[in-house]
């Protein structure tokens, strides 16, 4: 059964809470918006009603501010988000992936789908801020999305300040110039580390004509799809992975409720999923 | 100490990443930094004018570190005088032998740190100003 409605006071307090941590104004008028995912929320974490999620949301317990946060940007991303998946990448995943590799093999990752750019460019700030063998490996990103147009914002490289919150200043005056009043704009270097293409990952030739990667990022888009389309895409991320690549999914999904194709690997930071080695046949 | 008083590194790769990484040291330690993505370009760069040390990848496309050592090392201008850092992948011994003979004055094999390229930088310029 669905918790019961929060009362307009429970609404405000939430409201006043999420305006002071995200700076973001959700007012009357956004009322079923945010209901849906106090319900979400309170579903996911089994807080059973609004008092016990909301003291478990005050308390920020399992990251829940960030989750929480998260289930109201879905269609806008930030720099940095679930960072605990770089973590993992810098310190468990690339690790296994260059162990026995010859240092002229590219190493491939690829952020599918990229929105404008936030999560590809992440990952090359990351890898120069947390991984020393960032000069020793050819590195390449690649960024995706179905939609064109977000595409060619990402190669733009122009970000406002919510993009940008989570950045330390250090790490904003790295890497960005500021460009009139509020905007950032990324380094030329950065922009050129990235590559990026519109791709629809449903569709097999599509997505098989970027080769093979070490690492994909696919976080938050599967959930959107029915479950015909999410086996498909699945199918395709598993052939677009080398064996022993590795996937990361948004923190709300899981590949084994839709493909036992790969393998459930549980890192100190994230749950992440492996495309097998391959068997040698004899 | 205004900027013009710095010293000029030109680093030479093709991965932009790598540019980065090592743009961001060097600049800590102090120094001005300009880069390449080849050996061709290193060359048009120099044009310019002098820098005070090369930091040169081996493995880069159209024109490679060693070709562009040798081709600098063979002018007969200030420029062919310039201390050259390579920076490579290449670890064998006959790796660094090429190297040198093709005029590199120091060899590092990849990774290098950001905290030994600044030392090396630094030791190799004779200081960041």
């Amino acid at each position: 059964m669905p918790p019961a409605p929060v009362t307009e006071e429970e609404l405000q307090r939430l409201c006043e809470f999420l305006y002071r941590k995200t700076g973001m104004i959700f007012g009357e008028s956004k009322r079923y918006y945010v209901q849906r995912r106090i319900d979400e929320r309170i579903a996911a974490t089994r807080a059973g009603d609004f008092a016990g999620y909301f003291s478990l949301l005050r308390s920020d317990i399992d990251g829940e501010i960030e989750q929480f946060i998260n289930a109201f940007t879905v269609n806008e991303t930030y720099f940095y988000r679930e960072d605990h998946q770089l973590e993992c990448l810098t310190r468990d995943l690339l690790a296994e992936r260059v162990r026995d590799r010859p240092r002229s093999a590219p190493l491939r990752i690829w952020s599918a789908p990229c929105s404008t750019g936030e999560e590809p460019y992440s990952i090359a700030m990351w890898l120069l801020d947390n991984w020393p063998l960032v000069d020793a490996y050819d590195i390449e990103i690649v960024g995706s999305d179905i939609d064109s147009r977000v595409v060619e914002a990402a190669r733009e490289g122009l970000y406002g300040k919510r993009a940008l919150m989570r950045l330390s200043p250090e790490v904003v005056a790295r890497y960005f110039i500021p460009e009139g009043e509020d905007h950032w704009r990324l380094i030329d270097d950065l922009r050129q580390s990235v590559g990026f293409t519109a791709v629809n990952l449903v569709d097999g030739p599509q997505t098989r004509a970027h080769g093979r990667f070490d690492v994909i990022f696919c976080r938050n888009m599967l959930i959107y799809f029915d479950d015909a389309s999410r086996r498909v895409a699945a199918e395709n991320l598993y052939e677009a992975l080398l064996p022993g690549g590795f996937i990361c999914l948004g923190h709300t999904e899981s590949m084994s409720r839709i493909s036992p194709l790969f393998t459930v690997r549980r890192y100190a930071d994230a749950i992440v999923y492996q495309r097998p080695l391959e068997r040698v046949r004899g | 100490m205004a900027d013009t008083a710095k010293k000029r590194v030109l680093v030479v790769d093709d991965a932009n990443l790598v540019r980065l990484y090592y743009r961001d040291a060097l600049e800590r330690a102090g120094f001005e930094v300009i880069e390449a993505f080849n050996g061709l370009e290193a060359l048009e760069t120099l044009l310019d004018g002098p820098v005070d040390l090369l930091i040169v990848d081996v493995n880069m496309p159209q024109m490679d570190g060693l070709t562009f050592l040798t081709t600098l090392r063979s002018r007969d201008e200030a420029i062919a005088a310039i201390p050259a850092l390579i920076t490579t992948t290449e670890a064998g011994p006959q790796d660094e032998a090429a190297a040198r003979t093709a005029g590199a004055n120091f060899y590092l094999t990849k990774p290098v740190s950001q905290d030994a390229l600044a030392e090396y930088a630094l030791l190799m310029a004779g200081g960041a100003a």
